[in-house]
């Protein structure tokens, strides 16, 4: 198999041609020894080897907290003026490229919003190859994501074969020409994991009598760290604080958390998801079975950040695996 | 505009309909947004917006209305709700939706129709009311049983009194206690809303009920229903959650896997069967 190919030595010439088209970010240990995205400077390697960054690059297209509307009185309601450059994400491994295409399904739809979309014009994905952890399930699990990118970079002993994902990755393509020769690859030296292409059948109600809701429940801190960490995790409430002048006000979005008390109250403080065990079974129906229109399309992309930062050692898989063994 | 951008309208009417009730009339600035957010059909929501205080979903109460007129019913109990009790003719809000599904006003066709109203539930059954009777004859016998904590709870009882002496509607109230101060309207006892449903005569083959009231009274108005013959199908409620963005994507208003705001918030029972957390 004929394929594209850029020898591993220049890498830092790939990372200099891209940096003049925006700003570059990708995945660096920082002093603090956590691996983030963050902006590459000229000559630093990024941390390729890195499994997984600590938070995924969903950061950049929902902040933790932005402006969606800003009110005056003379004008009304106004969408921001956001300002994006264009940026580049280098190193994003597959599962975080399939979390953005899930992120691209619920924000991109009918009604697109408009702060996303935005964000995201700006965006171009760069891609590259991983093997998975003990962590990891991408491989194991039956998923309908597919990633979307513009560039993907399959590493092999020596360098990375380039294949282009989109009409802008081909243009990119082009432009790296200086840089690409030509090579023959075993076709079967893929290694790269999307999981398996495929949506589940419709699935009967949860059963809340299953004894594994309340262990999970029980031993569950309530700590929201797996919906931070989660590429596909997106809810969001939505705040809104006058200004002192009286005569303006701005809206924001920011980050919820289904495992939250507040997260399904209403006014006068009922809440519909009382005990801890129904918001676990809240998340596991977002996470493997789908809300609304993206119903029967799992979102967990097997990325392993919730199993990794779960300070209680906490893990839906087994149990996804047995309840939706009958689907896979 | 994007339907998460509210347009601008103005409270022109404002009717105390309780204590901590009130009925306001609104006007949507712009008339060509008008046209959009004031066209609905009755059990649909939107989203109403108290600039620098915040955004909630609520259900429309009164008739779709091409002069961009929407009428909101809306009880002072949360934190955009309780200033809204100061707000006066004038004032400046935003509007956006509608959104949702309402009531199957197709499928109503020549049934016969049991309106059933809990407390603040009768706003969006307000306007399916208005709506069946502004084509009165497309549908067959209409029933509506309304109950409330206590007289002075009872929201639009002056319109209820016009209802009775129309003849072509059966209106019957139930207060779940007695107040000694206040007189009580005809046809009203002093019952929970369930026993209404024991002194009914439908014929279940042909009657769809539609429901909204506090998730508390939905189990027991449902098996009361299906006790009196009618099947899961027959059945639609209205599901209160707190929709926050109305367009799936906030992630507050699931019931199972279904989302209220774009799946509901009216749906058949049928539907909600074995949902988990869809009935109280």
């Amino acid at each position: 198999m004929s394929v594209h190919f850029i020898t591993a030595n220049r890498l830092l010439q790939l990372l200099h041609l891209l940096r003049q088209r925006g700003e570059l970010h990708a995945p660096l240990r920082g002093a603090d020894d956590v691996v983030r995205f963050a902006p590459l400077a000229a000559g630093i390697l990024p941390d390729l080897d890195a499994l997984r960054t600590l938070l995924p690059p969903k950061k950049y297209l929902l902040p933790p907290r932005e402006t969606i509307l800003t009110y005056r009185d003379d004008t009304n309601y106004q969408e921001p003026q956001v300002t994006t450059i264009p940026l580049i994400l280098f190193g994003l491994h597959p599962c975080d490229l399939a979390g953005i295409g899930y992120l691209d399904r619920i924000f991109l739809g009918e009604d697109p919003d408009p702060v996303y979309a935005s964000r995201r014009a700006a965006l171009t994905l760069i891609g590259t190859s991983c093997s998975p952890d003990q962590f990891c399930s991408c491989h194991l699990q039956p998923s309908s994501l597919s990633a979307s990118h513009d560039l993907f970079l399959q590493k092999t002993d020596d360098g990375f074969a380039v294949s282009s994902g989109s009409p802008g990755g081909d243009e990119l393509l082009g432009t790296l020409a200086e840089l690409i020769e030509e090579r023959e690859l075993a076709a079967d030296d893929t290694r790269r994991y999307f999981g398996n292409q495929r949506k589940l059948p419709p699935q009967s109600e949860l059963d809340p009598s299953l004894p594994d809701w309340q262990e999970l429940a029980e031993h569950c801190l309530g700590c929201g760290a797996c919906s931070i960490c989660c590429p596909t995790c997106y809810c969001f409430d939505v705040l809104e604080f006058g200004g002192l002048d009286g005569r303006s006000a701005e809206r924001l979005r920011h980050w919820d958390n289904c495992l939250f008390k507040s997260h399904a109250q209403v006014a006068g403080g009922a809440s519909f998801q009382k005990d801890r065990a129904q918001r676990f079974r809240y998340r596991y129906r977002h996470k493997y079975r789908g809300f609304g229109q993206l119903k029967g399309i799992p979102s967990c992309v097997g990325c392993g950040r919730c199993r990794e930062v779960c300070p209680a050692g906490l893990d839906l898989r087994p149990l996804a695996e047995r309840l939706e063994r009958g689907a896979s | 505009m994007n339907a998460s951008h509210p347009t601008a309208a103005t409270i022109t009417g404002v009717r105390s309909l309780s204590a901590d009730t009130t009925l306001f009339t609104l006007t949507c600035n712009d008339r060509a947004a008008a046209g959009k957010v004031a066209s609905f059909l009755p059990g649909q929501f939107l989203e109403l917006s108290l600039p620098g205080i915040g955004e909630i979903p609520v259900s429309y109460c009164g008739l779709p209305s091409a002069e961009g007129m929407i009428e909101l019913c809306i009880r002072h109990v949360g934190h955009v709700t309780s200033p809204l009790h100061r707000a006066a003719p004038g004032e400046a809000v935003g509007v956006r939706g509608p959104f949702g599904h309402g009531f199957p006003l197709d499928s109503y066709e020549n049934q016969d129709l049991l309106l059933i109203a809990g407390g603040l539930g009768m706003a969006p059954l307000r306007s399916l009311l208005l709506a069946l009777l502004k084509q009165r004859r497309r549908w067959g016998e209409l029933t509506l049983l309304y109950g409330a904590r206590e007289m002075g709870a009872l929201l639009f009882l002056d319109e209820l009194r016009q209802l009775a002496l129309r003849g072509d509607i059966t209106v019957q109230l139930a207060v779940d206690h007695r107040t000694h101060c206040l007189e009580g309207p005809p046809n009203c006892r002093v019952a929970l809303l369930p026993a209404l449903l024991d002194q009914l005569t439908i014929r279940a083959e042909r009657t769809c009920a539609a429901l909204c009231g506090p998730p508390v009274v939905y189990p027991y108005l449902v098996t009361g229903l299906k006790r009196i013959g009618l099947s899961d199908e027959r059945i639609h409620l209205s599901l209160e959650r707190h929709m926050k963005c109305g367009l799936g994507r906030c992630g507050h208003c699931a019931v199972g896997t279904l989302l209220c705001c774009c799946d509901g918030p009216v749906f058949s029972h049928a539907r909600l069967r074995g949902v988990e957390g869809a009935l109280a």
